[in-house]
């Protein structure tokens, strides 16, 4: 066998010797990769904006379907039980209860020099703070202070109603029920109530707009995060909830963050202040149920497996997961748009093919020359596949540079001529390293299949046959 | 001593059905080390397929080929490729070089094949002396004459210094005193280097040179199949 290093300086000269053959075998491949590299990066980028920020999806939400009659409330409550009943299931990896703030509250304060004053009953929700653990930069700020009677982060004594005389003014507050500094209680809201923010108040409040929410912090300081939460107080007329006037009660918060795994539309504190208000102003009924269970799955296979049961037994059902559905379509887009790249690639391997048949027809008598010189059939099967792989490798790396040029020209009318919308990023493109080494082994995979019978043809050849040839 | 080439009831047929043309009918023959035997007959006679079949470029249907000590029909597709590579040279009548490479290129292009060989360019540039066109080891092969291609195609068979030359027409393509010449190099080559040559011609000039002439009439050896039969200038046939 011809020694690879012979081999290829070769294969190189055999392959640049025709520049024609060269482009008209590599152009169909060129086109089919660049759209293979395309797409994927599109339908990533794109998936990204999506999943990650419009609709994060990395848990299920278990609900209790809702039921009425006659105005009243007679949907399943969900409490403990139903928490260690579905983390009984061997499916299940994970089950955090979710609890909503069920009497009235609104939120005040200044923000920018602004009086502002937004409704927070029946808007914000309580989560365990376990649950945003994965996230560096809430963890040991988003947390209950005072979580089982706790008591070690309330203090010193302070006047109410004054300026703020705590000596951590970021995080404390004065609390006018007890007259102690207490932490402040943590807010996170979602990527959607800032894109809200953005896209809906922002300009035409004349506010500013928010970016990256930490970056916003440490431009301004934590105290322009702080407002107040009006428990028991109200900002809708007709309210039927009477909460006895001597329950009302002012708490400051801070807003520490956005996360995905903050309600989609309000704001999201520690579930343990929750129940604490819950029993407060509602009972202690109230203080057990939860809003909703997020769970997290062993196996995102199993997510039917799941709902089913849900259904069948405790029934209850997943929330209505806008995100899956999103998922699914972008899924089916991509097989489409990759399915459109790889029939691009298959006629491209045809087109390579007939290349090939002709190269070889017109180089009988080189092969003929080749055989009587030494070499063997499989050396001439390994010319010929060589070259159609040079073929590969250079269409790669062509195909996906102008895939990279397009996403490019693509993003740039994106920021240059495409109006702000909710959500809009920087790119619509995800482009990974193995992108380009996945698009580069189909470019030779599919150079190489299509060099392959002609290759097989060239080294059957009987060399007296080939010299023969005119 | 063995013979070079040994052959016994070599058949050789081309086409099937009514097509198939029956082109050696048993051919036998021995070749001594160092002879420069004439092959001669008409066109049709079978003497380019006898020559193929010698040099492992095409395949008897039945009979026995040792060659170099190596029997085809037990000997691999790659050892016969080696063979091809190291031991035998092949001269055609249509030069067969490759026009996209260089004259030295072209002559080292069996170096290719083989392990080793970074002196190729070294011994390449010997050959090209030896036809003297060491000059013209740069230029490709486009730029020559018809006479300079075969002394560079010569250049290419002796490259691998085999012990046995195989020619078809080697003089058929080029005019009278270029043909001279490099009859007068086989000649040459013979003597000195003591290189087997087996020349399929129609010339008589070659077969004037020759220690054997053997003639082929249909498919069959109709003299000198036996060494010191046939006599130096006899009747050869007409010109293809």
């Amino acid at each position: 066998m011809m020694p690879a290093d012979k081999l290829a300086r070769m294969v190189l000269a055999n392959a640049t010797r025709s520049p024609k053959h060269f482009i008209l075998s590599a152009f169909g491949i060129v086109i089919g990769i660049g759209a293979f590299v395309f797409f994927l990066a599109g339908t990533l980028g794109i998936s990204d904006v999506l999943l990650g920020k419009v609709f994060p999806l990395d848990q299920v939400e278990v609900i209790a379907p809702h039921t009425s009659i006659a105005g009243k409330n007679l949907s399943q409550r969900m409490n403990a039980d139903t928490v260690a009943l579905i983390k009984s299931r061997k499916e299940v990896k994970e089950a955090l209860p979710r609890m909503t703030l069920q009497f009235p509250a609104t939120g005040f304060g200044k923000f920018e020099g602004q009086e502002i004053k937004f409704e927070v009953g029946g808007f914000t929700d309580g989560i365990p703070d376990v649950y945003v653990a994965d996230d560096p930069k809430l963890v040991g700020v988003f947390k209950d202070w005072e979580a089982n009677g706790d008591t070690s982060a309330i203090g010193p004594a302070c006047v109410p109603n004054t300026p703020n005389n705590c000596p951590d003014k970021a995080w404390q507050y004065c609390d006018e029920s007890d007259n102690m500094c207490h932490k402040r209680v943590p807010v996170i809201i979602s990527q959607t109530v800032l894109e809200l923010y953005n896209t809906q108040v922002a300009d035409s409040h004349g506010l500013p707009h928010i970016g990256v929410m930490e970056q916003f912090i440490a431009e301004r300081g934590r105290e322009r995060m702080h407002f107040w939460m009006g428990l028991g107080s109200t900002m809708m007329a007709g309210s039927n909830v009477a909460i006895d006037p001597n329950k009302h009660r002012e708490i400051g918060a801070i807003l520490v963050g956005v996360s995905p795994k903050a309600r989609r539309v309000g704001l999201t504190i520690p579930i343990g202040y929750v129940e604490r208000w819950n029993r407060t102003f509602v009972g202690e009924k109230a203080a057990g149920e939860y809003s909703s269970i997020i769970v997290t799955l062993k196996d995102k296979d199993k997510l039917a497996t799941f709902a089913q049961w849900l259904q069948d037994e405790p029934k209850l059902k997943l929330e209505d997961q806008l995100g899956s559905s999103f998922a699914t379509a972008i899924f089916v887009i991509r097989l489409v748009l990759i399915g459109i790249a790889f029939t691009i690639l298959l006629i491209s391997v045809i087109n390579i093919a007939h290349n090939f048949f002709m190269q070889v027809s017109e180089r009988r008598r080189e092969i003929g020359v080749l055989r009587a010189v030494g070499a063997t059939r499989q050396d001439v099967l390994w010319i010929i596949l060589g070259e159609s792989a040079i073929i590969g490798v250079v269409s790669g790396l062509i195909g996906s540079l102008l895939a990279f040029l397009a996403s490019l020209a693509v993003d740039w009318l994106l920021n240059n001529v495409v109006g702000k919308f909710p959500f809009k990023p920087d790119t619509l493109f995800r482009f990974e390293w193995w992108e380009f080494a996945l698009a580069l082994g189909l470019s030779i995979v599919f150079c190489v299949l299509g060099g392959l019978l002609p290759a097989l043809r060239a080294s059957r050849l009987e060399p007296a046959t080939a010299l023969a040839a005119n | 001593m063995a013979p070079v080439i040994s052959l016994r009831d070599i058949t050789k047929s081309y086409g099937t059905g009514a097509a198939r043309t029956q082109v050696l009918r048993g051919v036998s023959l021995d070749i001594e080390p160092g002879e420069l035997v004439a092959l001669v007959g008409q066109s049709g006679s079978g003497k380019s397929t006898l020559l193929n079949i010698v040099g492992g470029l095409d395949k008897a249907d039945g009979g026995d080929v040792t060659v170099l000590d190596h029997n085809y029909q037990r000997t691999p597709e790659r050892e016969l490729a080696r063979l091809r590579n190291t031991s035998i040279g092949f001269v055609f009548q249509a030069f067969n070089l490759l026009d996209h490479l260089t004259c030295l290129d072209n002559v080292t292009l069996s170096a290719a094949f083989a392990a080793g060989g970074k002196d190729a360019p070294n011994r390449g540039r010997e050959a090209l002396d030896r036809v003297g066109l060491a000059q013209y080891a740069g230029r490709f092969t486009s730029e020559l004459s018809g006479g300079q291609k075969q002394r560079v195609a010569i250049a290419r068979a002796l490259f691998a210094r085999p012990k046995l030359l195989l020619c078809d027409e080697p003089t058929g393509n080029l005019d009278s005193a270029t043909g001279a010449e490099v009859i007068e190099f086989f000649q040459k080559l013979n003597k000195d280097d003591g290189v087997t040559l087996v020349i399929v011609t129609h010339e008589r000039r070659v077969s004037n040179i020759a220690q054997r002439v053997i003639a082929m009439r249909d498919g069959n050896i109709v003299e000198g199949a036996e060494a010191a039969a046939a006599t130096p200038g006899a009747d050869f046939g007409g010109p293809a």
